[in-house]
This record gives C-alpha cells, sequence and structure tokens, in this order.
C-alpha cells in the first residue's frame, strides 16, 4: 500500500534536495545544450568545399583558363611551373594541370576520389571550352532537408543520454550518500515503507526530466530547427518509459551499495557500453552485425531508436517501429524497479 | 494489565569480522515500564547502541527474544510497521537532508505516521520557530540536536528511544533537552536512552542499568546504586608513590572506609563520613613519612559505583 501523502512529502524532499543544488542543475540542464550547441556546429552540413587545383599558367590558353576559372567546383591557383610542382608534391592540391592548350596533362593520387572528381571537372570545363556543339544539359537541384542531417539525429540521442545520466548518477549516487550518511537508517525507524520511498524517487525524476527534455527539444528545433514531427503525447509517453527504465537502473545499481566509490564505479561500468554501442552520437549500424544484435539489451538503443522513429518519421505509438521498442522499455522499468525493491537496504 | 514498553529476553548479538568474532551483546535481560525514563550507562563499545538498536529493528539479534509495545520485530512484516507507528527514534549520529528547512523536515516526518503533533506545535515544544525557515546545515549543533528530538516525536510516540541525546552539546543546550524528555514524560511517555555522561543518568532516569561487555552489571535507581557503594562520599588524595608505600590491607583497617581504589599516585575512598575519615588518613600518612599534594572530597557518583564493578572508568572506553 503506498500513501499519497507521504509519496507526495518524499517526491517534494527528493526534488528540492535537487532543485537546490546549482551544480546538478546545470549537468541536467546546462551540460546537453552545451554538447547539442558544440556538436550540432562542428557536424553541420556546410557548403561542399571547393576542390583545390593547381595549373601551369603559361601552358594555357586564356580561353581555357577562364573556362576552368568559370566552374564554381574548382578553386584555381595559376602558379609558375616550378611552385606548381613543389606545392602539388607537398600535397596541398588535389590535382596538377599542365602541358599545352593543345594537349592538357593532368597528374592526380587516384586512392583519392576528391582527385578524381576534380579530374572529371577540369576535363569536363576544357571539353566544353574546345567544342562548338551545343551541350546536353542536365538539370541538377542541390537538397539538403531538416530531418536527415546529424543533428537531427543528435538531439534524439541527446535525449536518451541524459535520462541516462539523470537516471543513473541522479538516483543511484543520491541514494548512496543518503544511505553513507546514515540519512536512509534515520528513515527506516520511521513507518515510512521502502516502496513509498523508491517510487517518489521516481516521481521526482520525472518531475525533472520532461522539462529537460523539453529544453532539449526546444534548444533543437529553436538553433537548428531540428523538426518533430510525431505526437507529442508519444514523445511524453517515451520519455517518461525512458525515465523510468534508467531510474529503475539506478536504483538497483545502489539498492545495496555501501560506499561512493562503489556506486561510482558501478555506474561508469554500466554507463560506457550505452555512451558507445547506444548509439548516442554514431549509429550502430556501423558496428559488426553481431555486436549489433547484442546492442540490443541495452535500454538506450530502443529509445533511441523509438524517439527518432517518432521525431524524424512521424511513426506513432502503435507503429511496429515503435511499440516493439515501448514493450522492451517497459519490461525493463518493471522489472529493475521490482528487483530494487525487492533489493534494497537501508543501512 | 498493560504490557511493558520494552521486554528483552537472554539477548545475544555477535558480529563476525573475518575469523573473530565479537559479541557485542551477551545475554542481557531487561524489562523497562512504562512511564518510565531508563538510562542505559556504559563506556562506548559496551553494547548499549547495539541493544537500542535490536530494539528499534534495525538490526537482528542473534539470539533472544524482544518485545516493543507487546509486539514482536518480524523483518518487513505488518508488526514493524506498526511499532514504528508508536516509537520515535534519535540515532546517534545525526544528519538530515542538507538542502531542506527545520519546518520542512519536520513535515516530512509528521508525513510518515498516521498520528501526532502539529509541525508548530513541536518547533514551539523544542524553540526552533525561529528556526522554521533555516536549513539545517546551518543549524548549532545543539540546534540539530533539538531538531533530532524533534522529529523523533513528531508523531507523539509512546515510546522513545534516544541514542546519546546530548552528546557534545554545551551544559546549556543539554538542560533545555532534559526539560523536553522531563515533559514528555510528564504527558505519559516513556524513554530509552543510552548516554555515558553519568551526570545526566543521574539527574534524569529513574532507573539506570550499567551495561559493560554486552552485559549489565549494575541495575536500579541512581540513588540505589551508588548506594552499593557503601558510602555517599568520595575521599580523593593524591600522594606521589602512594601505591608502593601503604599495603591494601592498611588502608582497609582505617576506620569509616567502605571501599579503596589504589593507584600510582592516587588513593581513592568510599567513605560514609569523611570527617571522621581524614584524621585517620592523615596519621597514616605521617606514620610512614608521607606527605599529600591535594585532597578532595565529593558525593559519589554513578561513575564510583562503574568503578567499584570494573576497577575502570567510564570514559576509558572512548581513547580505545
Amino acid at each position: 500500500m503506498i500513501r499519497l501523502r507521504v509519496l507526495k512529502q518524499v517526491t517534494l524532499l527528493t526534488f528540492t534536495e535537487f532543485v537546490r543544488t546549482p551544480g546538478s542543475m546545470f549537468w541536467t540542464y546546462g551540460f546537453p545544450l552545451v554538447m547539442a550547441l558544440s556538436l550540432g556546429l562542428a557536424f553541420r552540413n556546410s557548403e561542399p568545399l571547393a576542390l583545390r587545383i593547381a595549373v601551369v599558367e603559361s601552358d594555357f590558353s586564356a580561353a581555357q583558363l577562364d573556362a576552368l576559372r568559370a566552374n564554381q567546383r574548382l578553386a584555381l591557383s595559376l602558379l609558375p611551373r616550378q611552385r606548381a610542382r613543389e606545392e602539388f608534391d607537398r600535397g596541398r592540391f588535389l590535382l596538377l594541370v599542365s602541358g599545352s592548350a593543345a594537349k592538357p596533362g593532368i597528374e592526380l593520387d587516384p586512392s583519392r576520389p576528391e582527385s578524381e572528381l576534380a579530374k572529371l571537372h577540369v576535363w569536363r570545363s576544357l571539353q566544353i571550352q574546345a567544342s562548338s556543339e551545343p551541350q546536353l544539359k542536365i538539370e541538377t537541384i542541390d537538397v539538403v532537408k531538416p530531418g536527415s542531417r546529424y543533428i537531427d539525429w543528435l538531439i534524439p540521442g541527446l535525449i536518451g543520454l541524459n535520462l541516462l545520466g539523470a537516471g543513473l548518477w541522479g538516483v543511484g549516487f543520491n541514494l548512496v550518500q543518503m544511505r553513507v550518511k546514515n540519512i536512509l537508517r534515520r528513515m527506516h525507524v520511521t513507518p515510512m515503507r521502502r516502496s513509498e520511498f523508491l517510487l517518489a524517487f521516481l516521481l521526482s525524476r520525472l518531475f525533472l526530466v520532461l522539462p529537460e527534455s523539453a529544453v532539449i527539444l526546444g534548444f533543437g528545433a529553436w538553433v537548428f530547427g531540428v523538426p518533430i514531427h510525431g505526437s507529442w503525447l508519444v514523445i511524453t509517453v517515451l520519455i517518461v518509459l525512458g525515465a523510468v527504465s534508467f531510474t529503475g537502473l539506478g536504483l538497483l545499481l545502489a539498492s545495496r551499495v555501501r560506499t561512493i566509490e562503489t556506486v561510482s564505479g558501478m555506474m561508469n561500468l554500466a554507463m560506457l557500453p550505452m555512451w558507445l554501442f547506444g548509439g548516442c552520437f554514431f549509429s550502430v549500424e556501423r558496428f559488426p552485425e553481431l555486436v549489433q544484435r547484442i546492442t540490443w539489451i541495452l535500454p538506450i538503443n530502443h529509445f533511441n531508436e523509438a524517439l527518432r522513429n517518432v521525431m524524424t518519421e512521424g511513426a506513432g505509438l502503435f507503429d511496429s517501429s515503435v511499440i516493439a521498442h515501448v514493450g522492451f522499455l517497459g519490461g525493463f522499468g518493471v522489472i529493475t524497479l521490482g528487483l530494487a525493491v525487492r533489493l534494497f537496504r537501508w543501512s | 494489565m498493560v504490557e511493558a514498553a520494552i521486554e528483552i529476553k537472554e539477548l545475544r548479538k555477535v558480529f563476525s569480522k573475518g575469523r573473530d568474532k565479537v559479541i557485542a551483546v551477551d545475554d542481557l535481560s531487561l524489562v523497562i515500564e512504562r512511564g518510565e525514563i531508563f538510562g542505559l550507562l556504559g563506556p562506548n563499545g559496551a553494547g548499549k547502541t547495539t541493544t537500542v538498536e535490536i530494539c528499534e529493528g534495525l538490526q537482528d539479534p542473534t539470539s533472544g527474544d524482544v518485545a516493543i509495545l507487546g509486539s514482536r520485530w518480524k523483518a518487513g512484516g505488518r508488526d514493524a510497521t506498526a511499532i514504528r507507528q508508536r516509537i520515535g527514534v534519535t540515532l546517534q549520529d545525526t544528519r538530515f537532508f542538507e538542502k531542506q528547512s527545520v519546518r520542512e523536515v519536520l513535515t516530512l516526518f509528521r508525513s510518515f505516521y498516521e498520528h501526532g503533533r502539529t509541525v508548530d506545535e513541536v518547533m514551539g515544544m523544542f524553540s526552533l520557530e525561529e528556526k522554521a525557515r533555516t536549513r539545517t546545515t546551518h543549524l548549532s549543533g545543539g540546534q540539530r540536536q533539538r531538531l533530532a528530538v524533534a522529529c523523533a516525536m513528531v508523531s507523539d510516540p509512546e515510546l522513545l528511544f534516544l541514542d546519546e541525546p546530548t552528546t557534545g552539546l554545551d551544559p546549556q543546550a543539554r538542560r533545555q533537552l532534559w526539560d523536553a524528555i522531563r515533559d514528555y514524560q510528564a504527558g505519559g511517555g516513556t524513554v530509552l536512552l543510552t548516554t555515558h555522561y553519568m551526570e545526566e543518568a543521574e539527574s534524569l532516569c529513574g532507573r539506570v542499568g550499567i551495561v559493560d561487555r554486552g552485559r549489565i552489571i549494575a541495575l536500579g535507581t541512581p540513588t540505589e546504586l551508588i548506594a552499593t557503594t557503601g558510602g555517599a562520599h568520595i575521599v580523593e588524595a593524591n600522594i606521589e608513590g602512594i601505591s608502593s608505600a601503604i599495603s591494601s590491607e592498611e588502608l582497609a583497617l582505617l576506620p569509616g572506609v567502605e571501599a579503596h581504589t589504589l593507584t600510582e599516585d592516587q588513593l581513592v575512598l568510599t567513605v560514609a563520613a569523611p570527617h571522621l575519615v581524614v584524621p585517620g588518613l592523615i596519621n597514616l600518612l605521617a606514620q610512614k613519612g608521607m606527605s599529600m599534594d591535594g585532597l578532595a572530597t565529593r558525593h559519589a557518583s554513578l561513575e564510583d559505583v562503574f568503578m567499584n564493578l570494573t576497577g575502570r572508568h567510564l570514559r576509558d572506553g572512548e581513547s580505545s
């Protein structure tokens, strides 16, 4: 039996203890934004880079040089023969174009795809200039759509990471600290039940992570225009489930630990695979198939995958790309919380 | 008939530390009636806290039986919660949630109990009104201790456990707490407290149990226990080299001496009437050609009871 009065007071307690600690407020609200901003800027989709080529000026006609200059993708350096050779050998250019107006020659390192690309551009520009026949025009359109960029992929992962951090550190660390300080022993001699106590911890986490996730989502939308195609309700359900899973894991890990050092080690041990194999910063698809299969036991993968499907594809709660993950997260949360209540020790 | 507040029968608690076994509580039996302030007095490590924590349901006994207000602890059972509704506890190491105010802490504790006093009432009892909005980290030692006892009393419990409630407090803060505890008793409450301050036990407790090495070695009212030393007064004389100059037999022959303890430079006599004993002592010393560096007489205390029973000082345990 859970008494609402107790639940309310203990939730208020853990909530205010947290909110009144400026340090933890930064790690919860500031840190993910800093991370989103820096990663978003570092990996933003920029203008395609111009291809740097060296041209021996004296070898070509003015019309040929104009034709090359007219190609937007080429960044020309017109140099004397000697210097062009030296700088090309030092790797500063993709191509060295020399020879004569009638017989241009191109040197390149074939292992660099960009060099091949530059070669094609040079070849085409010179061809057009030499030919009197009308060229076949193919219209091309450049497309960079919100939803397919790295930042669009990153934001859901950051929310996942944040829920994970809040669940493990915010809960586990605080709980062990209370045990170390004998505060839990004092709680034990009151008629408060451990289910009331642990549930209150979970509730206070939910009050924290919902605005926290909203801040990250809002930041992504405002600064980078990250789209949210799915429904807010489904996103909220996912965040609640994620928070329950990770808080459950935090409570379970901290259920008996008696020192801060031990719990820190355990948290790190649990966090590391989730950072590496959780699909937060880069896709799990980069790993071999076997590794990918194993990583599906990590709850964060399910959270990230489901949230991405909802945000970028507008998937609904009962779509096959979401509901399986929801089931996993729910099950994980129920099992970890159940075990935590069972194993929990006050002292 | 109403059950006793606490009934302990043949309680034993053995801790295993590696291969060693430490007997913390050794066949301890004790009955505490309702309405008493009962003190467990003894040096640190005597087993007081272990005994109290078993009564509070914090530790399980190795063997023996403990009944609290007629009920027994069964791990996590319904009885346990029912007992906890009826008792109030302060632990030896009092720490609170750091970011909470006095009022918030008391409101939290109040929420755990079905019945009790209002938070304002309890703050009034312990003069904490002015500190209602102060965070617990900013309280003085005395205020913190008062808050600890206030938390224990917010449910208006039938039975109160106080583990060294005044350790580290200044005399004024100590007296304030004593008054609060007496008021609680006057309202019908029962108290089991532990202390290593004999003044505390003498002035506050109706009955005292002296604990040493896990056993109760003396039990009774402070007056009864002091009477067992044979005299109401203690004569302490500092004399250099006394233990080699005077034998135990010679001291026992002095008229009016009930008991004595002899250390290298100190002589402690338990006597009924100091003015009859001191002249004899001076004569004896004159015969031996010795002189006193100092002489003091005082009323006998529980400390002397402990010394008579164990040959050690109460505070000896603190350094070890």
